[in-house]
């Protein structure tokens, strides 16, 4: 019998296992839970994500901490898995006695722990876009992208003002592109707008000349493009290859130079509404948010020798709400906190400026996008900036 | 009969019950958790172990099993069926109280849906399992990836199946009286208990199959199996039944865990679940239930409580490639443990001998 030799082995391991689980915080600091997809599926939202909420916590902590207290983040890796997430949300809560918890990175994942969450009552600040993690609306449940109905409807705006009337829409098969693809279609009779064709891809697709040709069979005045990477820069190359000459809208998922990169000379005049950190330069000074989303980016881009995404302002976003909510709140009580960040309102963000309601735990408006257009490889405003 | 094949079975119970107690005793019953989950993956790998190990069949495909019972599960008790209120089925499952209707909604009990769960696992496991069982060694191991790789984009493609979202709200599972399955913290130690009630009537029917005459059959199988035909074996037949029967653990811990969790994902169909399943059988030694148990439970409890952050898939590629190398009887196997210490310094000497080697040379 190897008994003696399992005992061995596993008391061994769970001694390695302690020691390694085992860090030491302050004794008062205020513990914050992170649960993101820093691999896996859902990386390229996840890595920003910990990266930023990382390098701003230490930023705070080097200032002296919230209400005098340090902040200490746990970053769980949650590699795109629901039932990780599911088992480090009830860890965070029940074992480390977290105060809140910061993302998921993915839809998926936080509406696994949303009522997990509630039922703990312990605030949470998700990173995903869906509009169901706020819809209903789940007490102690926030969120910090914006919200796809509201680009839908950008996106539409922008079109009226150009006399575009007919479109044609083709979206990748990811859950991104479905969400976006059914706000389109539920918003566009609302705007005037009417949607010839609307067609599905695959989201590794490599040539969507097929697709396009549909559209352009349809003669319409402008394509949209809801998708992920890097379907995005793949449709902007073939529009041109088939001679499919309309304006292409995307998503705010284009929001990162790289994907204007890949797309080349083809990426040209693409149109896509979008928070206003990839233009902070170019934001007029009396814009509330310029300073913050000037000073990220550069700390951001500094720290980690990349271009800043959208996806790691979420993570901040989260991260300021929750400490403008302890502040006001003067004291580590989750009720006052959760009541303080509810009624916050005019926060300068990186998404936007949130104005928090009982009944929108979002708090972005239609403002907190702007229409940005690609120019000489750069992403420039397509309308006056305010 | 041999009651001696039980005394592990009740060393486990008693230590299940054990371990409760001191996470009792000692305030630290958040640890359930994880262990609770745990226990279903288990039983995953004690099914697949019986097919490895004994019938000498690799499955690199299990993970979509584990996915096919999950999600019939999640999609048939999260659906409204009020649909189909006028019809014949509906009415009887409605008198014999299998359905019921609440704010002009009609669901189904969780009993049919883990009944049509179990139901078309079987059906897939026949239909897949005769032509892929065909097949030996890599061919079988392709097959079986190819099958879990359909799974995986089924469920990731499909609307009713919430793609990469995958599937909330899925409601706890009533079983009877006051048991429930369902991840609230108050039920975690009945879900416990339940959780390992199922683990350990799995390994003792595992048990008494492989102890049987079908369990000598599959180890003759698994040792050549010309020479098993030529002994009268049905190969095909033992083989095709025992990777039905393995299909059904990772159906039935499918259905339970996504009761459990309220839900489930597509990363539990993923072709790392199916590759990570395979390790852990290695790692607990292949024709070793215990073996398989053990690591099943540690090796998952590790995971899930995030303890490799994010090297948990690097971890379990480095296990199979380890015990392949070192160890391929497991390493719960105390004559393998010192082989592959052996081996494991027999390695590093002749590398040692190479460098030295190429010293000289230069």
């Amino acid at each position: 019998m190897s008994l003696k030799k399992v005992l061995a082995l596993t008391l061994s391991i769970s001694v390695c296992m302690a020691a390694a689980g085992c860090k030491k915080a302050p004794e008062d600091a205020i513990k914050i839970g992170a649960i993101f997809s820093v691999t896996g599926g859902g990386s390229n939202l996840g890595a920003p994500e910990s990266k930023t909420a990382k390098m701003l916590v230490d930023e705070i902590n080097a200032k002296g901490g919230v209400n005098g207290k340090m902040l200490d983040l746990i970053v769980k890796d949650s590699e795109s898995s629901p039932e990780k997430a599911i088992s480090f949300a009830k860890q965070l809560i029940e074992e480390e006695k977290v105060f809140a918890i910061i993302g998921p990175s993915t839809s998926g994942e936080t509406m696994k722990i949303k009522s997990i969450c509630d039922e703990a009552k312990v605030i949470m600040l998700s990173c995903a876009a869906a509009e169901v993690i706020v819809n209903p609306v789940a007490k102690y449940v926030f969120k910090t992208p914006q919200k796809d109905s509201h680009v839908a409807m950008r996106i539409f705006d922008t079109m009226k003002k150009m006399g575009i009337n007919s479109i044609g829409i083709i979206s990748d098969n990811t859950g991104f592109g479905n969400a976006g693809k059914d706000q389109l279609e539920k918003i566009a009779p609302q705007k005037g707008v009417k949607i010839v064709i609307s067609e599905v891809y695959d989201k590794k697709a490599t040539d969507l000349s097929g697709v396009l040709t549909k559209l352009k069979a349809r003669n319409v005045q402008a394509v949209v493009n809801w998708s992920i990477v890097p379907a995005q820069s793949i449709v902007a190359k073939n529009m041109k290859q088939i001679n499919l000459n309309v304006p292409l809208f995307q998503s705010h998922g284009f929001g990162n130079i790289k994907y204007a990169k890949e797309a080349g000379k083809a990426g040209e005049g693409i149109i896509f509404p979008c928070g206003r950190l990839l233009v902070a330069e170019q934001l007029p000074d009396t814009n509330k948010q310029k300073t913050l989303l000037v000073k990220y980016k550069k700390d951001y881009e500094a720290k980690f020798n990349e271009d800043v995404s959208t996806f790691g302002g979420h993570a901040y976003d989260a991260i300021t709400i929750l400490v403008e909510g302890l502040k006001k709140a003067g004291s580590a009580d989750r009720e006052k906190v959760r009541t303080a960040i509810e009624n916050l309102k005019g926060f300068p963000g990186t998404a936007g400026v949130f104005n928090f309601s009982p009944q929108d735990h979002n708090g972005l408006g239609l403002d907190s996008l702007v229409i940005l257009t690609v120019k000489d490889g750069k992403f420039v405003p397509y309308e006056k900036l305010d | 009969m041999d009651a001696g094949r039980y005394i592990p079975v009740l060393i486990l119970a008693a230590a299940v019950a054990a371990v409760q107690l001191f996470t009792l005793a000692t305030g630290s019953e958040y640890y359930l958790t994880q262990l609770t989950m745990s226990a279903y993956y288990a039983l995953v790998i004690i099914g697949l172990c019986t097919l490895m190990g004994y019938a000498g069949q690799i499955s690199l495909g299990h993970a979509g099993f584990f996915a096919i019972g999950g999600y019939t599960v999640s999609v048939m008790t999260t659906y409204d069926f009020s649909g189909f209120s006028g019809s014949a089925v509906m009415g009887l499952l409605g008198t014999l109280g299998l359905a019921s209707a609440s704010g002009g909604e009609l669901h189904l009990s969780p009993w049919v849906s883990l009944a049509a769960a179990l139901v078309i696992t079987v059906a897939v496991a026949f239909i897949i399992g005769i032509p892929i069982l065909k097949l030996k060694g890599h061919y079988l191991a392709m097959a079986s990836l190819g099958f879990g790789l359909i799974i995986y984009r089924i469920v990731l493609g499909t609307r009713i199946f919430g793609e990469a979202d995958g599937i909330s709200d899925v409601p706890g599972f009533a079983i009877a009286g006051g048991l429930r399955v369902s991840g609230s913290p108050e039920l975690r130690i009945q879900n416990y208990y339940i959780a390992w009630t199922l683990v350990i009537i799995g390994t003792v029917m595992l048990i008494n199959l492989v102890k049987s005459r079908a369990g000598r059959a599959l180890r003759s199988i698994h040792g050549s199996e010309e020479a098993a035909m030529a002994m009268g074996v049905n190969a095909s037949r033992y083989k095709l039944y025992v990777f039905v029967i393995s299909a059904v653990f990772a159906s039935l811990a499918g259905a339970f865990m996504a009761h459990l969790n309220g839900g489930i994902g597509p990363s539990e169909a993923d072709v790392m679940k199916s590759v990570k399943y395979v390790a852990i059988v290695a790692a607990g030694g292949m024709a070793n239930l215990w073996g398989a148990l053990t690591m099943g439970v540690l090796l998952n409890y590790i995971s899930l409580r995030g303890y490799l952050g994010s090297y948990d898939d690097a971890f379990f590629g480095a296990i199979l490639i380890a015990i392949m190398l070192f160890a391929p009887e497991g390493l719960i196997n105390p004559a393998v443990m010192k082989t592959a210490a052996v081996r494991a310094r027999s390695l590093i000497d002749s590398i040692k001998k190479k460098t030295g080697r190429g010293g000289h040379a230069s």
